[in-house]
């Protein structure tokens, strides 16, 4: 068992202190919360396994009583200042909720193969019920979390949900309706090919452009609605970070790219003049493709997701706590290829000592810092009252926090 | 004999003030002694599942909160107190039976490839009415229309020969005929080349390459149509679609939160086994029909040997993951 301790904790302040000098008191209480991750692999081996088998056993019924076991294990291995998180998701409210959306997406792939256009209105429909599924689903697992035995809760509005995901519902409508009126039938060639290139690639690109925004007002939902007694949290990154992050992202992708690029200017006339067996060539080719891809795959992941994770942590905080990431993307980067590498070997069976590996890693770059004293907290009023029809419609999806 | 006690944390759900607990289990309740005492049934708390790491947290029902970071006192007293593990934690605790139940899916995944997903997809098949399987074929055969094939160039005369020839062959072997096919000359690309296939549905697609491939043989063209034929009266064209969902779907359960580039090649794999088996089938189809027809299966021996010299001509991948037994394999097949 490997147990990781991220940074020290000052000793307590007195309790004498908050009555000898209350104005000062307060910052008495400031103190850094250790952050552990206990689990382990080889007992999450055994729990995934037997998990895999009985979901399979079901033909999948299984999944919601597996995941309510697999996020039970990694809360209760997950301390902060001593104290595990709990998890106290009810598995039959969560088998319920998964019964509705397998319904619904076995409805939304089957109008697909029927007609396109019933394709199409049920990619609308769930669209258009995908930001209240999204928002229910977070009060869902919030709701279900606690410390201490004091739930966590969301309070998000569902106008907000909404509202976020304007910035990429919008360029993906245009995009639609641009298709919709003037692309040319099947088969038949656009009659003004530069008009056609606008109306597909202008939204496109619209999208692309408006995803860091889109993406910053998710987060910012997100991260603003969680509620832990009566701290609310607020994410305070600005929406030109998220534009930096993008770009940066952009560059650091660009580099295996270039060295793609490179490799294929040197191999293909090679290949041309026939120094290489046909065979031998193909066989060298699509593996050093397959391997440009897993590399540009894992060095991208791992810097957007630990940027992300970085980025709305930093800067996530309320009167009482504040939050902060230090996650090297370098670090993430090794991680996920000696992941892969011996998923791949192992043929999956190494993916839950992966998990574990991962999870400790991003926890252990986890600071939590609070100015209060947290005996003094408790469950705030109406706090306990959850939106029902919300919560029940969140059984449908667990939502990661981004951790 | 006095029920085994245990000293914990216990959180009343209000606040987060940890009160210092003890608790112990007596007549199927749980009491607990937090300067005042509460007792609660056994059955409505949630307990903690033993596992070696992590803290035991067990939950009442009026939202407060047991916690213990001393795991092993947590199992001691648990064991004393005789709460019992459920089936899964014992066998999730057992390296024994996590190698057993790791054979168990090996052996239920094949058993589900092998045996599962065809007889779903025979089931399937049989309750499907066969408009639906019409209605896919045509639509198919539309979308093929509009981006990949072209109206045939073969001369009418010439297309309503093998139609004809092809009806008789059929109305030989009444046992081996469809409700409803239909044949349908195109022409195709070069990728396509001499080629035949058959919709859900009963619509046959032959292109004019094969027209020109075996314009000295008609009697191997026949041999093809019948083989197009089988795959129609056996349905393979649902049948695959169903069956290849299905593995789609299982490999999903299995590797799908990973890695959909990982759980498409299973099913990849599994899909071309099946298809293998569907050939074989087919090409039993047309032996039968050619031989009621009173013409030699040997026929089609011209057919595989113009298909191996153009694969021997052809540059391309050599195809590792064939969707078809191997020649030598149907040659000697039809021979017999």
């Amino acid at each position: 068992m490997t147990t990781l301790t991220a940074g020290i904790s000052p000793v307590r302040a007195p309790a004498f202190a908050h009555s000898v000098l209350p104005d000062l008191a307060t910052t008495r209480f400031k103190r850094r919360l250790d952050i552990e991750f206990s689990g382990s692999g080889s007992e999450y081996f055994r729990i995934w396994i037997v998990n895999l088998l009985l979901t399979v056993v079901t033909l999948g019924l299984y999944l919601p009583f597996a995941k309510a076991r697999r996020l039970s294990y990694f809360y209760a291995n997950t301390l902060i200042d001593g104290q595990a998180l709990a998890f106290h998701g009810n598995p039959w409210r969560m088998f319920r909720g998964f019964l509705l959306l397998a319904l619904l997406m076995l409805a939304y792939g089957v109008a697909g193969r029927f007609s396109p256009v019933a394709g199409l209105i049920a990619f609308g429909l769930l669209c258009a019920v995908w930001p209240a599924l999204w928002r229910a689903g977070l009060q869902f697992r919030l709701s279900n979390t606690s410390w201490r035995g004091l739930p966590f809760s969301f309070r998000g509005d569902l106008a907000g949900a909404y509202r976020c995901m304007l910035p990429t519902y919008l360029p993906a409508m245009l995009m639609v309706v641009c298709q919709f009126l003037w692309a040319p039938a099947p088969g038949a060639q656009p009659e003004d090919p530069a008009f056609y290139a606008l109306i597909t690639f202008g939204p496109l690109l619209l999208l692309f452009g408006l995803l860091p925004w889109g993406l910053a007002l998710i987060k910012r939902y997100q991260q603003g609605g969680y509620v832990y007694a009566d701290q609310q949290a607020t994410l305070s990154t600005s929406i030109g970070s998220f534009y930096s992050l993008a770009l940066k992202g952009l560059l650091v992708t660009l580099v295996p790219v270039a060295l793609a690029g490179v490799g294929a200017a040197v191999l293909i006339p090679l290949i041309k003049s026939g120094a290489l067996g046909q065979t031998a060539a193909i066989v060298l080719l699509a593996g050093l493709g397959l391997l440009a891809y897993l590399l540009l795959l894992v060095i991208m992941m791992s810097y957007f997701s630990a940027r992300m994770q970085n980025l709305v942590w930093c800067k996530t905080g309320s009167s009482a706590l504040q939050f902060d990431s230090q996650l090297s993307a370098r670090s993430l980067g090794w991680l996920n290829l000696k992941n892969w590498v011996l998923t791949a070997i192992t043929l999956g069976l190494y993916r839950p000592f992966a998990a574990i590996n991962t999870t400790q890693l991003r926890l252990s770059a986890m600071k939590v810092t609070v100015d209060a004293d947290m005996d003094e907290w408790v469950t705030q009023a109406g706090a306990a009252q959850q939106d029902a029809a919300g919560e029940a419609a969140g059984d449908f999806f667990g939502i990661d926090m981004g951790l | 004999m006095d029920a085994p006690r245990l000293q914990l944390d216990y959180f009343d759900g209000r606040s987060a003030r940890p009160q210092a607990a003890e608790i112990w289990l007596s007549d199927g309740h749980l009491h607990l002694s937090a300067g005042a005492e509460a007792q609660y049934a056994a059955r409505d708390v949630r307990w903690p599942e033993r596992q070696r790491h992590g803290q035991r947290q067990a939950q009442l029902p009026d939202g407060g909160l047991l916690s213990c970071a001393d795991a092993a006192a947590w199992d001691s007293w648990a064991q004393g107190s005789g709460l019992r593990d459920t089936v899964t934690v014992r066998w999730m605790q057992s390296w024994r039976r996590v190698l057993l139940a790791m054979a168990l899916l090996l052996a239920f995944l094949f058993a589900c490839w092998r045996w599962g997903a065809p007889l779903a997809a025979d089931l399937i098949v049989r309750a499907l009415p066969s408009s639906a399987a019409h209605q896919i074929g045509s639509q198919s055969l539309d979308y093929l229309d509009q981006h990949w094939l072209k109206p045939s160039t073969v001369d009418t005369a010439r297309r309503e020969q093998i139609a004809r020839r092809f009806e008789r062959l059929v109305a030989a072997s009444p046992a081996d005929a469809p409700l409803r096919y239909q044949l349908h000359f195109r022409a195709g690309d070069k990728l396509l080349g001499p080629n035949a296939f058959a919709l859900p549905g009963g619509e046959i697609v032959l292109t004019d390459a094969l027209v020109e491939l075996l314009h000295d043989s008609p009697d191997a063209l026949q041999g093809v149509l019948a083989h197009e034929l089988g795959h129609v009266q056996h349905q393979h064209g649902l049948r695959m679609a169903l069956q290849a969902g299905l593995v789609g779907a299982l490999a999903g359960l299995v590797v799908g939160d990973f890695s959909a580039l990982l759980a498409g090649l299973p099913a990849l794999l599994a899909q071309q086994a099946y298809s293998r088996d569907f050939e074989r089938e087919a090409d039993a189809q047309a032996h039968r029909m050619l031989r009621r027809a009173g013409l030699s299966p040997r026929v089609m021996l011209h057919f595989f040997e113009r298909i191996a010299a153009i694969e021997a001509r052809q540059t391309g991948v050599p195809a590792l993951l064939s969707s078809h037994p191997a020649t030598p394999e149907r040659i000697a097949f039809f021979s017999q």
